[in-house]
């Protein structure tokens, strides 16, 4: 459950049980609750038996894109002719999502548990946990478990006896938002700048080193051993709405909530209960817009939010997507111009400088709206914004560009109203430019 | 490509298009005759597809495409003009156009910019940035030490970086910083002094890599570009001729797939300015009481040949390896029966390989033409030729500078005919002095280090009464009965392939403008 | 590599030994680079120039690649910072939960005059950074190497007591 809170009746605790349990850290502690008898089972399994097991639960990937986890791991050559790779994703920097720094501070042993799994099941020796720079504490512990694991031979060149060599290494980031895609993760690990790169070729032919690697997300590594245990089913079955969406997912509940924190809902959970019953507003406030899935997923207003069911389907039903499930809240004091001003300076310092449209597009946007909550923007503007955003979307290497212009378009769209405020005068200037 | 490489067709602006399997979009549009627009793509350097310009439609699917990383598949409908892809690419010029600078009346790529071209083409006629927002600014860096870099106008296509780091295998251009606040860099202990970096100039699609020696020297459609051949060394490079109301002002490479791709190296590309030279010999001299002084071509000939002529078979050639295959071959024409022909050549220990171009360099060999003279039948050993002059009759020198040569040596010989571009003091005992022109000023062929015999053409007008050493050797010979004159550089190497047996199967027109390759039957020399 | 007046290689002894068991972890030299520059930052404090050429030497890349990735990464110091370095979190999930009143601390009791600029007696850095990926926390901050979470203005004051 979402440290430091109490775990709520509605939510449905699987890779959250631990959170706030010290003990659970250590490698005995995790054994003493039932820790690597999954990867042990594993390891008795053939590595394709593991895929079909992932396909069969329809575990998605929880980073962001939702890619179905099993058919990412049957991408890799069924027949090793050269090192496989397992790349995993700890470089969580999506404005409002921070459940991989839970999962690893409370919990990395299942984290290492469900990277081995993983690297069985796509044939791969080495893994690399690329941790964002500034995750200092999670290193600290990673790198703790990590030899601890070593020293109980669950690691290593015979791990968990089972004859098989699984390697494991912490590989630190430093300070790129960019770097959690995984072509720039790849890059950032072999030791250049954090670009993302064109495909094709794809990871599972061409990744790390040019070999075949797979790249995943923390949670659904994490989320791997307990469909070992339990079976493809029981995952299946963990879903309020939708078949195609299944399991769990932790939200990371943040902004104008009064207990901001990880939530663990099965797959359809209503949006509205996450923010009204379990988050909950501030007191006397209302709630005005929210972004179920992370900075870069349309905004959704009032009337969308109630509305909105949280799986993959169901927040593409409300016109916005599920992404990193990094919700963030925001009441009636919020200044929408404003906080979207603030998101488009995040997405102008991470650009990583590679496409025109992201270099310079998201800058631009900045400058724009940083005219408009100057009082010096015009009506013209706003369908500048549009018109930028438009050039932004679909036509890059990445979707960072993309992820600029969502929050701008559906913005301008739902609260047209507060930013003509600014422009016709009727609200005050909050910025002051030259 | 191989004959049996398996054809894609596919479909480009509605006409129909079968190349190799595995060519990209891109490329196969220039066969359909369609130039799709573009910045970071280069022939000669990986795809790196981040300038986001060559965007275009495919039927199918849902997304724009960059043509210069999409490989063509059967059956594909490519659309280039569709209107979806031109507002692409028209966004992709307002976004490069809004930090750039409106350099244009101070820049020196005006004219010849594919900023300027593209956006004329395709761009907005206004601005919707300034007057809102200044651009952003950085002062010009000296990269050294040819270069400048203007990091406003740079657009990040990363050429410059990735010839530094895949052709030149010297990795000493980076990109620094992120988003719109990133440059192109360096590190403060390395200049940009490999020896191939000038061509990082010539890959800038825009003003932001500039040549200092270039600097505000010309415009360039003032400039007229004409073919030729460098004679840097024996490598061969194809190049162009820059001029500007006749004076040289630039080298650039020529592509030629076969010797140096798109490249040349900087010390060919920095040496033109000796044909710019004032002091050149501008008539015929002929000696007259003792002094040398000026004569109309005829009379010059005919004294030459008389000369020639009385000789008894026992000329001497002095010959530079910078000298034209015809003019090699006319003067061992001249010299008759006994020719004895002898060249030296500058040889540097160290060559310089473009390690990314498949045996591309600067060559320890510092002369054009050296295999030519060697198929001609000149030897190595221009120190002994000078020496054994005492045993002949008539010395001709051919374009040499006789830089080193005694004056006692040269005396030796009765009678020296000196045939060159600028007469050197130890030259003016010569009984007659023709003037000719420099490889800039003529049509003439090379013969490079592999073999490939290379034509280059006219670029400027030669001084005064200046003629090709073609034609005034052609002149010689038709003086000495062996022939008629020659009317015309072709007809000189007509004349070579019929009477060369190494030269056998050439001909002028066959040449085209990448050369062919010399037969087996070239005598085996001496090459560096 | 030059040999300026007064830089102490990074590379000998202990670090080296680290270097090379990080460097047997990945198939090619260029990997160690992150971790190589990692090592520097926590000898000098910074990367300079000169580090940044001892790191190309090591492992076999050119100086100007190595400071390709400096200039990259924001984590990397390009130039000296105090003696702490403090990182505020000022994104939109942070801004909402009143970051912006966290940073105006910082710069306050630290008399830092401005983001990005060293404190008059050479103490503190503050610099606002993205998203810290501790959104539930707000406002996190990164001190050197401590992660703190949940940190308002009326805290600062005491925090800051904690970093001679």
């Amino acid at each position: 459950m979402g440290y430091p809170h109490r775990p709520h009746p509605k939510e449905t605790v699987v890779l959250s049980q631990y959170f706030g349990d010290a003990d659970a850290r250590t490698y005995a502690g995790w054994v003493k609750r039932g820790g690597y008898a999954a990867l042990q089972r594993a390891l008795g399994m053939k590595p394709g038996e593991v895929v079909d097991l992932v396909k069969a639960s329809g575990l998605r990937g929880r980073g962001g894109a939702g890619f179905p986890t099993g058919m990412k791991w049957s991408f890799m050559p069924r027949e090793k002719t050269k090192p496989h790779y397992l790349c995993c994703n700890a470089d969580e920097s999506e404005p409002g999502t921070f459940k991989d720094r839970e999962i690893m501070r409370w919990t990395p042993h299942a984290l290492l548990e469900g990277c081995a799994i993983a690297m069985h099941a796509i044939q791969a020796e080495v893994g690399y946990i690329y941790i964002r720079g500034e995750f200092t504490e999670p290193i600290r512990i990673m790198q703790a478990a990590l030899d601890e694991a070593h020293r109980e031979g669950v690691l290593g060149a015979n791990a968990l006896g089972s004859g098989r060599p699984l390697d494991i290494w912490i590989h630190r980031g430093a300070g790129a938002y960019i770097c959690g895609e995984e072509t720039a993760l790849m890059n950032s690990i072999e030791g250049r700048r954090g670009n993302p790169r064109i495909r094709p070729p794809f990871p599972a032919q061409a990744g790390v080193f040019g070999l075949p690697t797979t790249v995943n997300n923390v949670e659904t590594l994490t989320s791997v051993p307990a469909i070992v245990t339990q079976g493809a089913e029981w995952y299946q079955k963990l879903s309020l709405s939708n078949p195609k969406s299944a399991g769990t997912k932790l939200f990371s509940v943040c902004g104008h909530v009064a207990r901001p924190g990880n939530y663990e809902v099965t797959m359809g959970f209503p949006l509205k209960d996450l923010v009204y019953d379990l988050a909950g507003l501030r007191p006397g406030r209302t709630l005005k817009a929210c972004q179920p899935g992370g900075s870069s997923v349309p905004i959704l207003n009032r009337e969308e939010s109630e509305a909105c069911l949280l799986d993959y389907e169901g927040c593409v039903a409300q016109g916005t997507m599920l992404g990193s499930g990094g919700l963030i809240v925001f009441d009636d004091t919020a200044d929408m111009v404003y906080q979207i001003m603030r998101l488009a300076r995040f997405y102008a310092h991470e650009s990583c400088a590679q496409c025109t449209q992201c270099r310079e597009g998201t800058g631009w946007t900045v400058r724009i709206l940083e005219r408009i909550l100057s009082g010096k923007g015009a009506m013209s503007d706003l369908d500048l914004l549009l018109d930028v955003g438009e050039q932004m979307t679909g036509k890059t290497i990445c979707v960072l560009s993309d992820s600029c212009a969502v929050p701008v378009v559906s913005g301008i769209r739902k609260f047209r109203g507060e930013f003509e405020a600014y422009i016709t005068g009727a609200r005050k200037p909050v910025l002051a430019v030259a | 490509m191989a004959e049996s490489a398996p054809q894609v067709t596919l479909t480009i602006e509605g006409a129909p298009v079968t190349v190799p399997k595995g060519t990209t979009i891109l490329e196969a549009a220039k066969q359909a005759g369609v130039l799709i627009p573009h910045y970071c793509y280069h022939p000669g350097l990986p795809v790196a597809g981040v300038c986001r310009m060559c965007l275009v439609q495919i039927e199918g699917l849902p997304k724009l495409q960059i043509a210069c990383a999409t490989p063509v598949a059967e059956g594909q409908v490519v659309n280039v003009f569709q209107p979806e892809a031109v507002e692409a690419r028209k966004g992709v010029l307002e976004f490069l156009l809004i930090n750039h600078p409106l350099d244009c009346p101070i820049c020196d790529q005006a004219g010849e910019c594919e900023l300027q071209d593209y956006v004329f083409r395709e761009g907005r006629a206004q601005t919707r940035y300034t007057p809102a927002f200044a651009k952003r600014f950085n002062p010009v860096e000296d990269f050294g030490p040819d270069v400048l870099y203007v990091p406003n106008r740079c657009i990040l296509c990363t050429r410059c970086v990735r010839f530094m780091e895949h052709a030149a295998d010297d990795a000493v251009l980076n990109v620094s910083e992120r988003g719109d606040r990133a440059l192109i860099g360096v590190h403060p202990d390395r200049q940009l002094d490999h020896p191939w970096a000038g061509n990082v100039v010539d890959l800038c699609p825009v003003g932001s890599l500039i040549s200092r020696d270039f600097l505000h020297k010309a415009r360039a459609w003032e400039l007229d570009k004409t073919a030729s051949i460098c004679t840097g060394c024996s490598q061969g490079c194809n190049i162009g001729i820059e001029t500007r109301q006749n004076t040289v002002v630039r080298l650039r490479p020529r592509p030629n797939d076969a010797v140096n791709r798109y490249f040349m190296c900087d010390h060919g590309r920095l040496a033109y300015r000796w044909m710019n030279r004032g002091d050149r010999i501008e008539a015929p001299l002929v000696r007259q009481d003792g002094a040398l002084v000026a004569a109309d071509w005829d009379e010059a000939v005919r004294q030459a040949a008389e000369l020639l002529a009385g000789a008894g078979g026992d000329v001497v050639v002095l010959a530079s390896p910078r000298a034209s295959t015809e003019a090699l071959f006319l003067a061992r024409a001249v010299a008759g029966a006994g020719f004895r022909g002898a060249f030296r050549v500058e040889r540097v220990a160290e060559e310089h390989p473009l390690p990314g171009v498949h045996d591309l360099a600067l060559r320890g060999e510092r002369a054009p033409n050296v295999k030519g003279a060697l198929a001609l039948g000149y030897a190595e050993r221009f120190a002994d030729q000078v020496s054994e002059l005492r045993k002949g009759s008539v010395a001709l020198v051919l374009d040499e500078a006789l830089d080193g040569v005694a004056p006692e040596a040269l005396a030796a010989v009765p009678h020296l005919v000196y045939v060159g571009t600028v007469l050197p003091d130890v030259a003016r005992g010569a009984a007659v002095v023709l003037p000719v022109t420099t490889v800039a000023e003529e049509d003439g062929t090379f013969v490079n280090r592999d073999g490939r015999v290379q034509r280059y053409f006219q670029a400027r007008s030669g001084p005064g009464m200046a003629r090709p050493a073609w034609w005034a050797l052609g002149e010689l010979r038709a003086a000495l009965g062996r022939g008629e004159p020659l009317a015309s550089c072709a007809e000189a190497f007509a004349l070579l392939t019929d009477e060369v047996a190494g030269f056998a199967g050439l001909t002028y027109e066959g040449l085209g403008m990448h050369g062919a390759v010399l037969g087996a039957h070239a005598p085996a020399g001496a090459s560096a | 590599m030059q040999a300026t007046g007064g830089y102490q290689p990074v590379f000998t002894g202990d670090r080296r030994a680290r270097l090379d068991e990080i460097r047997a972890r990945y198939p090619t030299k260029r990997a160690a680079l992150l971790p190589a520059l990692w090592i520097v930052q926590e000898a000098h404090g910074w990367i300079s120039d000169a580090a940044m050429a001892e790191v190309a030497e090591t492992l076999d890349l050119t100086a100007a690649y190595v400071k390709g990735v400096v200039t990259f990464y924001t984590m990397y110091h390009q130039h000296p910072v105090g003696r702490h370095f403090i990182q505020v979190c000022g994104t939109t999930p942070c801004n909402l939960c009143g970051a912006e009143g966290v940073i105006h601390a910082f710069l306050t009791h630290t008399g830092c005059r401005e983001l990005g600029a060293t404190s008059p007696d050479g103490r503190f850095t503050v610099v606002e950074v993205e998203c810290l990926g501790a959104c539930g926390f707000a406002t996190p901050v990164l001190i050197d190497d401590d992660f703190i979470e949940s940190v308002t203005p009326e805290g600062v004051p005491g925090l800051l007591q904690r970093y001679p």
